[in-house]
This record gives structure tokens, C-alpha cells and sequence, in this order.
């Protein structure tokens, strides 16, 4: 690739409007580093080969792919052949490869093995991957549960000697053609000779339909014994910022295997982009830029998905970066993660909107008109973070996490949970939250829980869902935020997760036993200290392993002991960050990684290091995620105003500014139920009790499940709905939540009758519901509606209606 | 709300920072003129009425009997000729039989998804499921297209939202369906909110919104995203609907006279038919209810036995009704359910799933009525004859309603997605 001429970049200058033309850059500029990838090579057998890629940075901070550009030097050119940019293996011995260029040069050690040995095909190392790379074993093709067109191959490869037996045995003689392997069906098809309903895959010559050919010339053989492993699949780079529409930059991909080596698996990688509109990727590796915005780059290879984080930028971009003062971690990794976007966060918000977010967000209810009227004439420039203190230590910030909780413990009567047991659950939880007992404590007692659902409440987790599969399936989903549904029936496609995985972490929950209690409603649960579970394929016995994890010794053990003693420590490397996350999530309406409960390779975090640090700092503090509210409260990024600037008004997953979050149910009704001050009556519950503290997730009413309170049902994030809907609006509108609330509390006969004015009463219905004060241009036009009317109550009434149906009523912002 | 772009056409997943509006609002342009458009104009199908039967219903046990197959392809019940000669139905379907000669049985759908959840996907939105985005429901695309009608929601849910991908996919929340919230076939059932509350008079109410828009008007000023914006739909079509004498007796079922109650069948088959037809015929554009459960991996001579007769009478009886008012050339009334059932019955003497043939009806709104197009074959266990896939059927039922289905709605990221991706239309179903 040459380097952009200024010419064509012009184009875009022009449209992007006002931008200096002095920008236009003159000559080529120096970079500020260099790197080669891979950074090593090792090239075993006249098969193996090594393509290298050189990406030069910049002081902007973009990055350039130099490969074409930069000079190569072997120290000793004897043992290698360099051509396009790729090793070949000439003779046996080790060298190194000099890379130079823009005045900077890299050293790359290189080896090379066994130069003139073939090695032998391999139907898993060899074959399997072209099925892959060539789409035959997805799920809209052969992949399908039941095969296509009659010939079937496992989803993504999950069973490959279950492929093998389909190729080879299935209808024998059709598929292959051992005498004349180039005539084979299989191979006829996929190159197009024949009709194909999937078309033409590759072409004849092709190194997939070779590598076919070649394994039919073997004799079509299946591995005998074990065969190396992929331990680990490279990506590299690990990150590039690109310059602008057109700018390319070459992926280079590695496996290593368990037995030592490694090959290059670019041409047989299958590469996917998150973001094609910003960086498209071809199937040989080539990443092209496209408009401004960010790329989660994607292969993968044989169970493994690796990504690289991609940034696309207009061309010749100028930006400085502000100095920004920052109150913590939060704020300059969010800050750091900005600079590279060439963002700029919002101003602060006011003290008026920092006390109602504050009050809705920690503990789920509306400052009163006295609290605001402290906050706001309080002049310590640290009020804020006062503020954060106080609410942290309410009784209502532990309801509001309670109830939190509830949803991911799913607190409900069913079939198996009556009244009583489900309360002795939530008391449980409630104790827990309360007395601020560390997360990786509550999480271990919960799930290593044993004995009866009224003596030891916490064994209600195995009440509430009685099948070995879902529980680890909702274990996986709440403490560690992955979906691993998929795995079940097949290797996850967007994730490293395979059925093997699935079956050996469920088999830490099939040794569950359970037995009636004295008490009819009563079970107890109890190690019952045998049950297997048995994969599905081939029937094998699965040892208990860990997710992502080492397979422990649970010989004699309770299992789920076992399992939980991991699963909340920091030898798990997802607990700490998906709780982080999820209460990140809380205060920003979304989570680092979105949805909280969908962790995979393919859905990478927003801020990789901003949710590292997170976790980081979770465990540190001994899992007291009060500690996390507080540094995610007192942040800056918190504090942000919604009002955008020209350089985030497009953001919506930086955090470079708030966003508007629509109150849930829960909070709703409350904050109805107490500017009006009314009581609420709900099943189970004294009359005043508020909509946060119920228990029972059967327990609704018309208002919480129209604004989408969750049921409990099921333990996904999705359970709580914020979208908004006609039966919402009219429900406001019409309905007896407002209307009736509205007579009942009486507030404004109350006022009227204590002598107050109508302006006065307008300004404590704006306090108490909007935290803040009217205007100037809505007192003059309420004022305008009053002065025809005889009697203001009616007037103000409809007032207050008003704000408790406005759109700035029902957002927090 | 008249038809502007949502704000969310505008954004992009991800991130994408503005050097300024201008450059963004340029590509935004650009990727809008890029794409393919076609104005939608309402077609032969006025409005559509979407009866689901969640489960998967058994093709051999409805649409497509075969009296001729060995007893454990043909199962425990027999079948019946219906008034299109050569055309049988089985044998619980007496009154749709008689007026076969105005629907169109198509027995020969097909599509690969056999577990209940990405089945329906592909029936609400003519998609496969994906990973990476969610697809808009076709009433969610009608409401996008055309809008509300007579100040009545354009998409309606009865009794409400029967899943997930009957919602709005990845257009805005603004097209939602509008939830009955409750079933019309329960005693004192009324849509709740939909009249002004006690002590408020129109004037009054007319105060009330002169005081909520001063009231909003400081804030929307100052905010913009996409929630909100949806917000502000709602409340504009609860307007609507409050003050329309006409719109809001629509929902009111008990205006019906009990004999066409009676007709319909006082149960949630009935009561939902006859709601839904109110609804058409007052301006809603798009129903869709739900009847029954047709997963029956048991027993499945005793469940139809016991679900069928109220589907039967309550189903001809609404063919019949739209008829009879003139409106069946307008409505399209659709059956549909994720697939079918296994050709052979299983040990428990039911069908399990099975997507590869089954069969789903049209009647009215423009399609060819008193045919059936399409077979499965001797086993009901393929396609035979014009194997009719998702996308073609997703298509043709758009092309009635007057959408070209090879138009792009702007997904997030600026992406543009077909409304339904590769289909063609089957004018052999057309009248």
C-alpha cells in the first residue's frame, strides 16, 4: 500500500466542513513506533509457513500497515525463502528477521524445523478447518440440525468423527471417490462442477479444495489416537487506528497447539467484523475502513473466536486532546478510552440534576423539598460527594439492591415455592444486602446451600429451578454473564464455549439431592453424592470442570462446594467483573458490556481496562460492591450533564455523556406514591409499603407490570422492561394511578387551606416532583391559565397532573 | 406521528463521534440515499388479521389431512370433505369446511427451525433468527409504514404481545403493538384507561394538555433520544384515541349483539376473532391474536378433540362476518404457527415438531380464494409441489398489503436491512 495522497483525502476534508486545510500532511510523516507481528516464528515441516505484518504508529495516534513499505533482512537468509511477505521453511536452524522502516527497526526471532519433512494430513488439523472456512458446516448450510440436502455436518465441527463417519460411511461410495479422489462428490460440489445449492465454495486450485484432495489421496483417514489440541489462536493486531474511508490494514492469525508447535491460520480463519459499516474484513484477512466509528475485528478458528479492537477515524483528523480533571480510576480510563476516539465528555451536570439522579439511582426515591433545599444551599465543594455518602448508608439503597437480587435469584412462588419459603428466601437475601456481607460470601453460601428451604432459605435457589442443565445454565448467565444455551446442542458459534465445556460444568450440579421436610411445604436439599452427566455425543461420562477453568478434584466432595468456591473468588476471572458490570450498569443504563448478561468473545466490552479496573477493585475491597457504588457515584463521568458537544453527540456507548433512562416500575410508582403522599397497599405487605420492597415476583399490579416489572421468570436482564408503550401513556393519562392519587393525597386542598399561593404551590409541586424550580416562562403561562379561573384548586390540580405525566417526570436524566 | 426518520436511523451501534453534525448527517444521507426505497401505498389488503397457534399445529390434523397414508402417518382421525371438491379437511373442521371455497390453503410451507423459539421468529418477522440483530415484527413494519389510521393504533395485540419478536425489533419502540392487556373472552373485559377519568370533562382535559405541554416543552427542548421521542408518540396517539368517540368503541366488545356473540362462541377463540374484526373494521391496520396451545407431543387426537370445535365455529364465523359486511376483500386474514408436526405419530401417540412441511392459510385481502396451492407429499413429511419458503411468504402477504418487501429500513449503525431479505412474490396465491 502507498500512503495516502493528500488528494484523496481531500474529498472528505470538504464534507467534514470547517476543518483546517493546513492539515493536508505534506510529505510522509515519521512514525513514533513500529511493530512486527507475529512477534516470533517458528516454522515446522515444508507445510508451515509464516505471513508477517508490520504496523507503524503515529504521534495522532493512528496506525499505518507498512508491510509494503518496510525493508526485511534475514541475519542469515539461508534458512528461509521470503515471498508476499510470508516465510517459507528452506533449511533447519534459527535467524532472525530485521524489519526496518521510517527509521525505526524490529528484530524477529525465527526458527525453523524439520525444512524439507511433510507432515501427515489430519483430518481434525487439516480437514475439519476447511469445512469451516468455507461456510459448509454453519448453521444455514450442511450445519443444520438435520443437514442439508440430505448430507449433514455438526454445527461448527462439534463432532468431528461423527464428520468423518458422514463423509466416509454415510451412503458409501456417493460422497468420496477414493479411486479418483478430484471426482469426488464432495469435491465436485463445493468447487462448483456439479450443481451445489450452495453455489461454488472455492476454486479447484484453491489450498482448501487441495487440502481435500490430498486427504481423499490418503485415503480419507480419521486420526487415530489424540491429536494436538489448539490451545490458543492469535490475532494480530491487537488494535489499529485507522485513517480515513479506503485505509486497509493485513490480519495475520496463529494457532498454537498443546504439543508445542503452531501454524498460520490466516487462510483458514473465518473472520467476521462486529461494525462493517466502519471496518469491513474480507475472508483473506484484509481490514478496510470505512466510515468514522469503532470494530471489534473477529476469526475464528477451529472452538476458539479471537478480536481485535479497531478504530476508524476521518481522514487527517485533528484533534486535541483536553485536560480534563478527573475525581478517580473511572474517569481517566473513560477519559483515556475518549482521547483515542478523539471524544470530548460533556460538562458536569447542575447541582438540581445531580441530587434527583442521585436520590432515583442509589436509593430509588425523589429528595423531598427540605432535602433539596439543604443540598442545593450547601457550599462545601465536596456537598457531592457527601451526598453519595448519605444516600449509601439509607435503608432504601438496600431495598433497591434487594430487589436487584431478587431478579437474578429469581424470588417467586411456583409450583415447587409457597409463601412461606419464598419470604425465608428473601429474608435471607435481605440479611445479607443489609448487614453489607461480601458478595463472594453471600454468592458461596447461596450456591453451596444444603438442608431445608425453611431452616436454610438459600437452598430455595434449588427449588426455584429443579433441572441440572438450567441451573448451570442460570448460574453461568448471573454470576458469570455468559449465555451458554448454545452449548448444549452444539459448540457455541459466537463463543470459545463447547458442549464439552457445558456438560462438564453441569456435572458439578447433578449431585443435587432432594427429600421431603417434616413440614409438607418444606424440601431439603442435600448432597446426594452420586449422578453424572453424559454428553450427548458418544454418551462419555463428564468430569465436573470449571468454566474456562482447571477440572478440580471433587472425589468425596460436595461439588457444588467445590464449584462455588471457585466461581466467587478471584481464580475466576469473570465473577468480580460481571457483578462490576452489572452494577455499573445501574447508574448508566447500560452496561461495559451490554447486555450484562451476554459475556462473549463476540460481544467485547465498551472499555476493556474500564471494566478491568472495576473488577480489580471489587475484589480488592473484599467484594463490598457499596465501596463500587462509591467510586462509580463520586466519578465525574457519573456526574455528566445529557447536553451533548459536536464531538459525543453520536456516542451512546462511551459514556462520554448521560443518558436520558426512563425511571423502572418499581421507582415509578414510589416516586408517584410519595410526591402524592399516598400509600400503597400490595399483596403480602402493610399498607405504605413501597413498590420496591415487594417479595414475590408473582406479586404485581396493573401499573408495575405495564411499566415492566419483572416476573422473575426467568433470570435474563431482559426480564425488566424499560421501553415505553401506548398503555403507559394512557394508563398516566387516564388512569387511577395519577387521578386517584392525585384526590386521595389532597396535597393541594392541604396547601390551599394552610394559606399558601398558587405560586408557591406550583413551586413545591415542581420541587417535589421535577427537583427543581419552575421557570420564569412556565410560572407567566400557569399564571396565564390561573388568572381566568375562579378557583386555582382545579387549575392546580391539573397542574400537578401535568408534572407527574411529563416526559422530564418519568426520565431520569 | 407522521412518518419523519427516527432519531435512530441517525445513530450508530458502537460509537461514532461527530467532527460536527456535518459529517454525520452527511453519511447518515448518504447511506439513506443509498438504500432501496419504495413508497408504500395500502394495496389489496387494507388490514391484515394474524391468527397465531403458538406450539406448532399439526398440518395433518387441520390443513392437510392424508386419508390415503398408512395409519401411523395418517394418525387416529379421520377427515372430511369440505364445499372445494376434492378438498378435505380433518374431520373437526366441519364449518370451515363449508366455506373452503373462500380461503387459500397453502400446504406446502417450509423452512428449517424446529425449536419453538427461532420457529416463531421466522413467522413474525419473514427472518431467520440472527445473533447479531433484532428483527421488527411485520406488524411492527406495517405500523412503520403506514401509521395509525382513524386515531386507532395501527398494530394491535390480542389479548397481548404473544412473544418476543412480535415486538419492534430494531426500529423504534414507538411501533410497538398496543396490548389489549386483557382477553376479550373474560367476564367484565374492557380496555382499561381508554376514557377520561371520572370528574374530567373534555374541557377540563384540554386544560390538562395545554398545561403538559408547557409543562414538557422546557425539557424536550433540551433532550433528545430516542425513548423520548417514543414517549411523545404514545401520549400523541393516547390523544387520539381518548378523544375519538369512534376509536375508543372499537374496543368496546359488549356493543356487539349478543347473537354475534354467540356466533363467534363465548370463549377466547370466539371473543378474539370478533374483537379483531371490530378492530379492522374501525382502522386498525394490523391484528394479531393468539388461540390455543399445539404442541401436543401427546395424545393428539384428544387435544384437537378438545381445541379445534371452538376454532372451527369461531374462525368460519369471522370469514363469514367479513363477508358478509363487504370487508373480507380488504382484510387478509392470515393462520400461521411456528411449523408443523412429525409425519409418523410417536409412542405417546402424539406429533413432535417439524419444520420441514406444514401448512398455513390465507383468506380475503386479495389473495386467490378456493385453492390450494402447494402439497406435501404422500407422507406429509415434504414439500411436493411449490415448496413456499418464509421469505416468499412474508413477501407476498407485504405485497397485499401494499409494502415492497425488498425496501430497507435503516437498522442501528446505519445499516440497511431488507424488510424481508431475497422473497418473491407468489402470484399464483393472488386473485
Amino acid at each position: 500500500m502507498r500512503f495516502p495522497k493528500t488528494l484523496s483525502g481531500l474529498a472528505t476534508f470538504l464534507l467534514a466542513g470547517g476543518l483546517a486545510a493546513s492539515s493536508v500532511i505534506a510529505q510522509e510523516p515519521v512514525p513514533v513506533s513500529i511493530a512486527v507481528y507475529p512477534p516470533n516464528a517458528q516454522i515446522n515441516t515444508i507445510r508451515d509457513r509464516q505471513s508477517i505484518v508490520v504496523q507503524a504508529t503515529y504521534a495522532d495516534g493512528i496506525t499505518r500497515d507498512v508491510t509494503k513499505a518496510a525493508t526485511f533482512a534475514f541475519a542469515n537468509p539461508a534458512f528461509v525463502k521470503f515471498e508476499n511477505h510470508t516465510m517459507y521453511p528452506v533449511a533447519d536452524g534459527k535467524t532472525e528477521l530485521k524489519v526496518d522502516f521510517g527509521g525505526k527497526s524490529v528484530v524477529v526471532p525465527v526458527e525453523v524445523a524439520q525444512a524439507t519433512a511433510d507432515r501427515t494430513i489430519s483430518f481434525k488439523l487439516d480437514v475439519m478447518p476447511v469445512f469451516m472456512k468455507a461456510g459448509c458446516n454453519t448453521g444455514s448450510c450442511h450445519g443444520a440440525a438435520r443437514g442439508k440436502d440430505g448430507f449433514r455436518l455438526s454445527l461448527f465441527g462439534f463432532d468431528p468423527d461423527g464428520d468423518h463417519y458422514r463423509l466416509t460411511r454415510e451412503i458409501p461410495g456417493r460422497r468420496i471417490n477414493l479411486a479418483l479422489p478430484a471426482e469426488s462428490l464432495m469435491v465436485e460440489k463445493s468447487t462448483g462442477v456439479v450443481p451445489h445449492t450452495g453455489g461454488k465454495r472455492y476454486e479447484p486450485n484453491s489450498e482448501l479444495n487441495q487440502t481435500l484432495i490430498r486427504w481423499l489421496e490418503a485415503g480419507a483417514p480419521n486420526d487415530q489416537g489424540e491429536v494436538p489440541k489448539v490451545l490458543a489462536v492469535e490475532l494480530y493486531p491487537p488494535n489499529a487506528v485507522l485513517d480515513g474511508e479506503g485505509s486497509t490494514q493485513q490480519i495475520t492469525v496463529r494457532a498454537k497447539y498443546s504439543d508445542g508447535t503452531d501454524r498460520d491460520v490466516t487462510s483458514l480463519a473465518f473472520f467476521m467484523t462486529n461494525n462493517d459499516t466502519s471496518a469491513a474484513v474480507s475472508q483473506q484477512g484484509l481490514v478496510t475502513a470505512g466510515k468514522r466509528g469503532e470494530a471489534f475485528l473477529m476469526a475464528r478458528y477451529e472452538t476458539h473466536t479471537v478480536g481485535s479492537h479497531f478504530i476508524t477515524l476521518p481522514k487527517g483528523f485533528q484533534y486535541n486532546a483536553p485536560q480534563l480533571p478527573e475525581n478517580n480510576y473511572v474517569d481517566h480510563l473513560v477519559n483515556e478510552k475518549l482521547k483515542r476516539l478523539r471524544i470530548n465528555p460533556s460538562e458536569l451536570c447542575t447541582d438540581e440534576e445531580f441530587v434527583r439522579r442521585a436520590f432515583l439511582d442509589i436509593v430509588g426515591v425523589l429528595p423531598t423539598v427540605e432535602e433539596y433545599t439543604k443540598f442545593m444551599s450547601n457550599a462545601d465543594p465536596k456537598k457531592r460527594d457527601a451526598l453519595v455518602d448519605e444516600l449509601l448508608g439509607r435503608k432504601e439503597f438496600v431495598e433497591m439492591w434487594v430487589m436487584k437480587w431478587a431478579e437474578l435469584l429469581q424470588i417467586r412462588t411456583n409450583q415447587q415455592i409457597t409463601t412461606k419459603p419464598m419470604l425465608r428466601y428473601y429474608e435471607w437475601l435481605q440479611e445479607r444486602v443489609a448487614k453489607n456481607m461480601p458478595m463472594d460470601q453471600m454468592v458461596r453460601e447461596l450456591l453451596s446451600a444444603k438442608g431445608g428451604t425453611f431452616a436454610n432459605a438459600a437452598t430455595n435457589y434449588y427449588q426455584i429451578e429443579r433441572d441440572t442443565l438450567k441451573t448451570s445454565e442460570n448460574v453461568a448467565q448471573v454470576f458469570m454473564g455468559m449465555r451458554i444455551q448454545c452449548a448444549q446442542c452444539h459448540n457455541h458459534p459466537f463463543d470459545r464455549w463447547t458442549m464439552d465445556d457445558y456438560y462438564s460444568f453441569a456435572a458439578f450440579f447433578s449431585q443435587i439431592g432432594r427429600k421431603q421436610g417434616e413440614d409438607p411445604r418444606e424440601i431439603i436439599i442435600f448432597n446426594a453424592g452420586g449422578g453424572e452427566v453424559a454428553h450427548p455425543v458418544g454418551g462419555r461420562q463428564m468430569k465436573p470442570k470449571l468454566l474456562g477453568g482447571a477440572v478440580p478434584d471433587v472425589a468425596g466432595k460436595d461439588r457444588r462446594e467445590v464449584m462455588a468456591t471457585w466461581l466467587a473468588s478471584k481464580e475466576n476471572p469473570y465473577f468480580a467483573k460481571n457483578l462490576a458490570n452489572i452494577v455499573w450498569s445501574h447508574f448508566f443504563g447500560q452496561g461495559i458490556i451490554d447486555q450484562v448478561d451476554d459475556v462473549r468473545v463476540s460481544n467485547p466490552p465498551s472499555n476493556a481496562e474500564l471494566l478491568d479496573e472495576l473488577g480489580k477493585k471489587f475484589t480488592e475491597y473484599n467484594y463490598d460492591f457499596k465501596k463500587l457504588v462509591r467510586d462509580i457515584c463520586t466519578s465525574r463521568i457519573y456526574q455528566l450533564s445529557t447536553k451533548t458537544n459536536e464531538t459525543n453527540a453520536l456516542d451512546d456507548r462511551n459514556f462520554s455523556h448521560a443518558t436520558l433512562r426512563r425511571i423502572r416500575s418499581e421507582v415509578l410508582l414510589d416516586c408517584i406514591t410519595l410526591t402524592t403522599q399516598t400509600k400503597d397497599k400490595f399483596g403480602g405487605l402493610p399498607l405504605g409499603s413501597r413498590a420496591v420492597q415487594i417479595a414475590d415476583g408473582n406479586t404485581s399490579t396493573y401499573f408495575l407490570t405495564t411499566f415492566g416489572r419483572a416476573t422473575r421468570d426467568s433470570v435474563c436482564s431482559c426480564e425488566v422492561k424499560m421501553e415505553p408503550n401506548l398503555s403507559q401513556a394512557l394508563h398516566l393519562l387516564n388512569g387511577d394511578t395519577v387521578n386517584s392519587k392525585l384526590q386521595q393525597g389532597g396535597l393541594i386542598d392541604l396547601r390551599l387551606k394552610e394559606g399558601k399561593t398558587p405560586p408557591q404551590i406550583i413551586e413545591e409541586m415542581y420541587l417535589r416532583t421535577l427537583t427543581r424550580k419552575p421557570t420564569e416562562k412556565e410560572l407567566a403561562a400557569l399564571n396565564g391559565v390561573l388568572v381566568n379561573e375562579k378557583d386555582p384548586k382545579p387549575v392546580l390540580e391539573d397542574v400537578f397532573w401535568s408534572l407527574l405525566n411529563s416526559r422530564e417526570f418519568v426520565f431520569n436524566h | 406521528m407522521e412518518m419523519r426518520p427516527s432519531r435512530r436511523d441517525f445513530l450508530h451501534v458502537g460509537f461514532c463521534g461527530g467532527i460536527g453534525l456535518t459529517l454525520a448527517d452527511y453519511f447518515a444521507l448518504k447511506a439513506k440515499a443509498d438504500i432501496k426505497k419504495y413508497e408504500s401505498k395500502e394495496g389489496t389488503a387494507k388490514s391484515v388479521i394474524f391468527i397465531y397457534l403458538p406450539g406448532g399445529a399439526a398440518h395433518q390434523e387441520t390443513w392437510d389431512p392424508k386419508p390415503y397414508a398408512p395409519i401411523e402417518y395418517r394418525g387416529p382421525m379421520n377427515s372430511i370433505q369440505t364445499n372445494v371438491s376434492g378438498v378435505f379437511l380433518n374431520e373437526m373442521l366441519p364449518k370451515t369446511a363449508q366455506i373452503a371455497n373462500k380461503l387459500t390453503i397453502c400446504r406446502s410451507m417450509t423452512h428449517g427451525e424446529a425449536a419453538h423459539e427461532r420457529g416463531t421468529h421466522n413467522m413474525f418477522t419473514g427472518y431467520r433468527p440472527s445473533p447479531a440483530l433484532q428483527f421488527p415484527s411485520m406488524g411492527s413494519v406495517v405500523s412503520h409504514e403506514f401509521g395509525p389510521r382513524k386515531n386507532l393504533p395501527p398494530y394491535v395485540c390480542i389479548p397481548g404481545q404473544p412473544n418476543e419478536f412480535a415486538g419492534t425489533g430494531y426500529l423504534s419502540s414507538s411501533f410497538a403493538p398496543f396490548s389489549l392487556g386483557s382477553d376479550p373472552a373474560a367476564g367484565g373485559f374492557t380496555v382499561r384507561d381508554l376514557k377520561l377519568p371520572g370528574g374530567v370533562d373534555d374541557t377540563r382535559f384540554t386544560r390538562r394538555r395545554t398545561i403538559l405541554d408547557t409543562v414538557n416543552d422546557h425539557f424536550t427542548k433540551k433532550e433528545k433520544s430516542d425513548s423520548l421521542d417514543a414517549v411523545d408518540t404514545f401520549y400523541q396517539r393516547a390523544y387520539g384515541l381518548v378523544s375519538s368517540v369512534d376509536a375508543r368503541e372499537a374496543f368496546n366488545i359488549d356493543a356487539e349483539p349478543s347473537p354475534i356473540r354467540d356466533a363467534y362462541g363465548r370463549n377466547t377463540a370466539g371473543q378474539r376473532m370478533l374483537m379483531a374484526r371490530r378492530l379492522v373494521e374501525s382502522g386498525v391496520r394490523f391484528v394479531t391474536l393468539t388461540y390455543g396451545g399445539w404442541d401436543m407431543h401427546d395424545n393428539i387426537n384428544g387435544s384437537i378433540r378438545s381445541q379445534v370445535p371452538a376454532f372451527d365455529q369461531a374462525y368460519s364465523q369471522l370469514i363469514t362476518d367479513l363477508d358478509g359486511r363487504g370487508l373480507l376483500k380488504d382484510t387478509l386474514v392470515c393462520i400461521a404457527s411456528e411449523f408443523g408436526r412429525t409425519p409418523k405419530i410417536n409412542a405417546t401417540a402424539g406429533r413432535d415438531h417439524w419444520p420441514k412441511v406444514f401448512s398455513v392459510v390465507f383468506a380475503g385481502g386479495g389473495m386467490k380464494p378456493g385453492i390450494v396451492y402447494g402439497s406435501s407429499n404422500s407422507t406429509a413429511s415434504e414439500p411436493e409441489e411449490d415448496a413456499l419458503n418464509v421469505e416468499d411468504w412474508a413477501t407476498t402477504l407485504y405485497h397485499c398489503l401494499g409494502i415492497n418487501a425488498d425496501k430497507e429500513l435503516m437498522a442501528p449503525g446505519d445499516r440497511p436491512i431488507e424488510i424481508c431479505d431475497g422473497g418473491k412474490v407468489r402470484k399464483e396465491l393472488l386473485a
